[in-house]
């Protein structure tokens, strides 16, 4: 309890000390922070309209934060969700433009999330086999495979060569996915109705890798695996498998969080990068590794997204940039005090 | 279509060129690396110093004040991360990242609110031009690569020797192999550890501010949202690449910017992009990288205590 | 002559130092014995500057003096040899004598060379100090502090050093001689002798009170941060050192061997516990042993010589190259982890790194290698209930003195640490094959012998024990036989499992360094 207590406390530290300077900031440059708050903020929950595309913008934020998330609880560093999801998206964009366009919605959607969960997981495999066989660190060939599949992605949509290229324009993007694969909507009657459905999705990952990483002897064994590989191997535990699958855990879960975005919010595969890999890596720390931590802190960040679109609409007109700031501090603070903590833990215990 | 010789002397001008700031952020990231740090937010510094640099040349009409805002901004980013890593101990990876995330938000805020600006909408803004050595032009082949370049360029060349010196042949550089390998013998030896690897970390600052900002008011001569498109990552690649010695990043550099203007030149022949999907030539340069340290043999040639905390208690 | 008297140091609630004097007379060796927590390493950490007293002075030749850091005690005459060397692997031996001592190459390597006549050593000043031995690299350490208390000797120009009048030279040795062979002892030995000779105070920090009685003049021995005794190191047994050190009288665990046979013979229906037939894996060559039921078989030989490849080996830490390796009489050679794990004990040398995981909590760190089966889980889902009440038996079974099974397994001390890996590894009286290695390496003599009679206690219930220690003294006290490894050969040493007077120590000394073991003592050259 006490331990959950303190995390909590990091947590809303954290984000008060990044609200804080951000509005320090504003009011250097001549802006009337309090007013830019509001809108900030109303932007973000005020309506159920509001809060419903906060929950949508947070949607594969959840994942990737789920991806990095599981992966840094087992000592791996995967900083290439930016590039499993770009791929997992160029999937599902494959699969429904190209390969089956005219599929029914209840088997179209299902195909199509497990093509980019299979393809984000095959981008995470080059990287784990790298490190594996010829040891490449995991932290360099992530990075370099993040830029090969913006590359990659661009190849596909740039004319006239691009196979996935819709003809019918010069902009360089896929064709309009077909209406079967556009995830269903919430119902009209919860109010949300500009939700989708990718939101359970995305809700039940998370629940599946509670249930893993605390239940069973596998979740057990990757949670040793990244304490401690020399003892893990020691006790048993086939620990370069684990890291494997590790890897292609959380690349999976990087592409199905790039399916979601196109099948849910974009629909139309473009060569512009949605940063949901990068701020997945934010959200995982800032839900302190945690699944539960996660969705939550995946939904403050969907909320912060939303509010500073309301911003730079509004006559002050702060660039949307503005909401990575914030997540870049709040990062920073949680890192200083996450160390902070572990080491005066320790030297209380040593006592 | 130009002569061969033609063409590999433009390739060769082109390569010193993109070469020099990816040399002089990695000058920064080798002595960091060398001394336990790895900073993977080497492309936050350099992207904020691109910003900077531009955002001061136009505001005070003085390229030179853009090059001192780079340096500037290069020194306080640093500051944080080595209070952040060095001192509070924090993971370094992880607050790298952070920073890259702070720095493309602020990076592109500041342009968007320097476009509103009155003094950036008059005119040009200030920008350094290459300088031209008159003999050495007329050497074949190499002559207009080595005489066609910024100031720059020639100073981080020398500063390369200097480096080059510091590192091989004073107490400087076993200090800071010291720092790497067996930060404890430092210790024991009166270094004291965490001051000097602070300094390397601001060294590294300094050098990556200074490299944006080549972008921004010398080579492209303006800035554009996320302008350094993975340069910093590829720094930090070509720090392994060269197995930590200032000669292997020197040549890993210039052979890069070699394969960078090879792919410039294919795709600007007549029917290449028809023919093949200009992406295809930008990913050349990364894949390539990638498959070369996939070659390097496996021996971990790098610092021993590199990205661990010190003390570690 | 150096005088600490009555030095006091708190951390916060806890004395490490309560009142505690220490007299040392030039040209003298004086041993500094006491358990961990004693408070050997604060005093000599404050002696040498790391740290300063909260009360109570030192002086030297009457004259008080205030050491504010390890260059003004440097200054005074005061080095350190320390325990784990303070070396940069991969810079050469001169350039760590010019890092530590901020002196240009050249000039440093001429005042290393002077010393080294002195000593009669001949360490290659060019070379990595990852590729010299550990003797050898102890050599360099030694050099280090000679030349950094040289520096404060007023020799600007680095005139002859030793010999000279000196002001009081002291030079700390902390446990130097847990890493080495016999002879290399006997070498390090007698150099403390001529710089002794030559004038210096050496403190010598130890827990091998045989040792401390063959080299030390005089002798101080704390306990929980008091002096209880200074004086001769002649006139005290190790019974009575033990004694002082520890508040009562600790029977150490030995052997008995009037009994008639070794166990091993008690249970011939048995297939032996292990058996290596030319087995071949890293730098381990050809090796042979069988290890029956129900007998201890030692392993000795200086850490390096094919030890971890030895255990790797036969844990399955390592691939075997050839050979054949069983356990219990079944062929193991290509058995995976899991299947030996099942059938053998583990104690490691490295607990933190290969045995424990330390943030994990104590319960799951006592799961560790069985919560795969029944009834810790089930299918791959873990029964976390099983886990509670298994893990409470265990600590009280073997003394684990800890809060809660909740804490973190890095919150014990070291003593617990090692209990909870052998109460772990040791409850199952099934398994056939005890591995132990270096088992009591930084442990009190408390903890020490708790272990010792754990590993006894496994043979008497007809468990085979390998036990590769480094500490020669502990292996012979309870092993039927020994055998001694070097460079990856193993080699008897001529004793057979009939019940006999334990081997010399110094053959194994012998065989230990790749000599035959009935060599004349030899001093060999670095």
């Amino acid at each position: 309890m006490k331990q959950l207590l303190t995390q909590l406390a990091l947590v809303l530290v954290s984000i008060a000390a990044a609200i804080v300077l951000i509005m320090l900031g504003l009011y250097a440059c001549g802006y009337p922070a309090h007013r830019i708050l509001t809108l900030w903020a109303g932007g973000a929950i005020a309506t159920r309209f509001d809060i419903a595309v906060s929950l949508k913008i947070a949607c594969p934020l959840m994942l990737t934060g789920l991806a990095a998330g599981i992966a840094f609880r087992c000592g791996v560093i995967n900083i290439g969700a930016e590039g499993q999801s770009l791929i997992g998206a160029l999937a599902a964009a494959a699969f429904a433009t190209a390969v089956a366009p005219s599929l029914p919605s209840s088997v179209a959607i299902p195909l199509a999330l497990l093509a980019a969960i299979l393809a984000g997981a095959a981008w995470a495999a080059i990287a784990a086999l790298l490190d594996r066989y010829r040891g490449v660190p995991v932290v360099l060939s992530t990075i370099l495979l993040n830029f090969i599949a913006l590359q990659c992605v661009k190849i596909m949509l740039e004319g006239p060569t691009g196979p996935l290229k819709d003809p019918l324009t010069g902009v360089p993007q896929s064709r309009l996915l077909p209406a079967a694969y556009h995830l269903p909507l919430l119902p009209p009657a919860t109010g949300m109705s500009s939700l989708h459905i990718g939101i359970f999705v995305a809700l039940a990952a998370a629940l599946i890798a509670w249930l893993i990483q605390s239940r069973t002897t596998f979740g057990f064994e990757l949670r040793v695996t990244g304490l401690n590989p020399t003892a893990a191997r020691l006790a048993g535990i086939p620990v370069a498998a684990r890291q494997l699958s590790v890897m292609l855990l959380s690349g999976g879960l990087a592409g199905l969080a790039g399916a979601i975005q196109l099948l849910g919010i974009t629909h139309i595969l473009g060569i512009s990068q949605p940063g949901i890999g990068y701020a997945g890596i934010a959200v995982a720390l800032l839900g302190r590794l945690h699944p539960a931590g996660i969705i939550l802190a995946a939904l403050f960040f969907g909320m912060l997204d939303n509010g500073a679109t309301n911003v730079e609409i509004s006559r002050y007109g702060l660039p949307h940039d503005t909401a990575d700031i914030v997540k870049g501090i709040i990062v920073l603070c949680i890192l200083v005090g996450a160390a902070y903590i572990s080491r005066h833990g320790i030297i209380a215990k040593e006592r | 279509m130009p002569s061969f010789s033609d063409a590999s002397s433009l390739i060769l001008w082109q390569a010193a060129t993109s070469a020099t700031p990816l040399v002089l952020a990695g000058y920064g990231e080798l002595v960091a690396q060398r001394a336990g740090v790895i900073n993977v937010g080497i492309e936050g510094v350099m992207l904020m110093g691109a910003i900077c640099a531009f955002a001061a040349a136009t505001l005070t009409g003085s390229a030179a004040a853009g090059l001192l805002a780079a340096a500037a901004v290069g020194l306080l980013i640093a500051a944080l991360f080595a209070a952040v890593t060095t001192w509070c101990r924090a993971d370094q990876v992880v607050t790298g990242t952070a920073i890259n995330l702070l720095a493309a938000g602020a990076s592109a805020t500041l342009y968007t609110m320097l476009r509103d600006h009155p003094a950036a909408t008059n005119g040009e803004a200030p920008f350094f031009d290459r300088i031209t050595i008159p003999l050495v032009d007329g050497i074949p082949l190499i002559g207009h690569a080595l005489a066609n370049q910024y100031a720059l360029s020639y100073v981080v060349a020398f500063a390369g020797l200097l480096l080059w010196y510091l590192l091989r042949r004073t107490r400087l550089g076993l200090v800071i192999t010291a720092l790497g390998d067996a930060p404890d013998a430092a210790d024991a030896a009166g270094i004291r550890v965490r001051w000097w690897r602070t300094a390397c970390v601001l060294f590294a600052g300094l050098c990556a501010g200074l490299a944006g900002s080549f972008l921004s008011i010398m080579a492209l001569h303006g800035f554009t949202i996320n302008m350094t498109d993975g340069r910093g990552f590829l720094v930090l690649a070509l720090v392994i690449f060269g197995r930590w010695s200032l000669p292997g990043l020197v040549l890993g550099t210039l052979l890069f910017g070699i394969l960078d203007g090879v792919q410039t030149t294919l795709a600007s022949m007549p029917g290449a992009t028809t023919h093949f999907p200009p992406s295809l030539f930008a990913m050349l340069p990364y894949a390539a990288t990638l498959i070369a340290l996939a070659m390097l043999t496996r021996s971990s040639a790098g610092p021993v205590h590199m990205g661990r905390p010190w003390p570690a208690e | 002559m150096l005088q600490l008297s009555n030095i006091t140091k708190r951390f916060g609630p806890l004395t490490a130092l309560d009142a505690v004097s220490l007299r040392l007379d030039p040209a003298s060796v004086h041993g500094l014995l006491g358990e961990n927590g004693a408070g050997k390493s604060t005093l000599m950490n404050i002696l040498f500057g790391l740290l300063r007293p909260d009360s109570g002075s030192i002086t030297i030749h009457g004259q008080p003096v205030a050491i504010r850091s390890p260059r003004i005690a440097q200054s005074l005459g005061i080095g350190m040899v320390h325990q784990h060397f303070k070396l940069v692997p991969t810079l050469t031996v001169a350039e760590n004598f010019s890092l530590s001592l901020h002196a240009p190459l050249r000039q440093i390597k001429a005042r290393a060379a002077v010393w080294q006549s002195q000593l009669q050593w001949q360490l290659p000043l060019d070379t990595r100090i990852d590729r010299l031995s550990v003797g050898q690299q102890q050599r360099v350490e030694i050099i280090k502090a000679l030349l950094a208390t040289d520096c404060g000797t007023a020799f600007p120009g680095g005139g002859p050093p030793g010999g000279s009048p000196v002001p009081q030279r002291t030079l700390i040795f902390d446990e130097p001689t847990a890493v080495l062979t016999p002879q290399e002892t006997a070498e390090l030995f007698a150099a403390i002798g001529r710089l002794r000779d030559g004038g210096a105070a050496i403190i010598f920090i130890s827990h091998k009170l045989a040792e401390v009685q063959k080299i030390c003049d005089t002798v101080t021995i704390l306990r929980r941060g008091r002096h209880i005794h200074s004086g001769p190191a002649g006139g005290i047994t190790p019974a009575a050192m033990t004694q002082m050190m520890v508040g009562e009288a600790v029977e150490s665990p030995t052997l008995n061997r009037s009994s008639n046979a070794s166990l091993g013979t008690l249970f011939p229906s048995l297939p032996p516990a292990l058996q290596l037939s030319n087995l071949s894996a890293g730098i381990l060559k050809n090796a042979s042993l069988t290890l029956h039921r129900g007998e201890i078989l030692g392993i000795a030989g200086v850490d390096g010589n094919g030890q971890s490849d030895l255990i790797q080996a036969i844990i399955g830490g390592i691939p075997i190259t050839s050979g054949q390796l069983s356990i219990a009489g079944i062929d193991a050679t290509r058995a995976p982890i899991r299947w030996r794990i099942d059938r053998l004990a583990y104690v490691a040398e490295d607990r933190q790194t290969q045995a424990m995981i330390l943030p994990l909590s104590i319960r799951d760190n006592l799961l560790l290698k069985e919560y795969r089966k029944e009834p810790f889980s089930t299918l791959g889902w873990l029964r976390f209930a099983a886990w509670r009440s298994h893990s409470s038996d265990l600590i009280r079974q073997f003394d684990v003195r800890c809060n809660s099974i909740a804490d973190a397994a890095g919150q014990l001390s070291g003593g617990n640490q090692q209990k909870m890996v052998l109460a772990r590894e040791l409850h199952d009286a099934a398994k056939p094959l005890v591995i132990a290695a270096n088992p009591t390496r930084g442990l009190d003599v408390g903890a020490t012998a708790f272990v010792m009679r754990q590993l006894l206690a496994a043979r008497a219930r007809g468990a085979g024990v390998l036990l590769i220690h480094n500490d020669l003294d502990e292996l012979l006290a309870i092993s039927d036989r020994v055998l001694v490894l070097y460079s990856g050969t193993l080699t008897d040493s001529g004793t057979g499992i009939q019940p006999v007077a334990p081997p010399s120590k110094e053959s194994i000394g012998h065989l230990m360094l790749g000599l035959p073991p009935d060599s004349p003592s030899a001093h060999g050259a670095a």
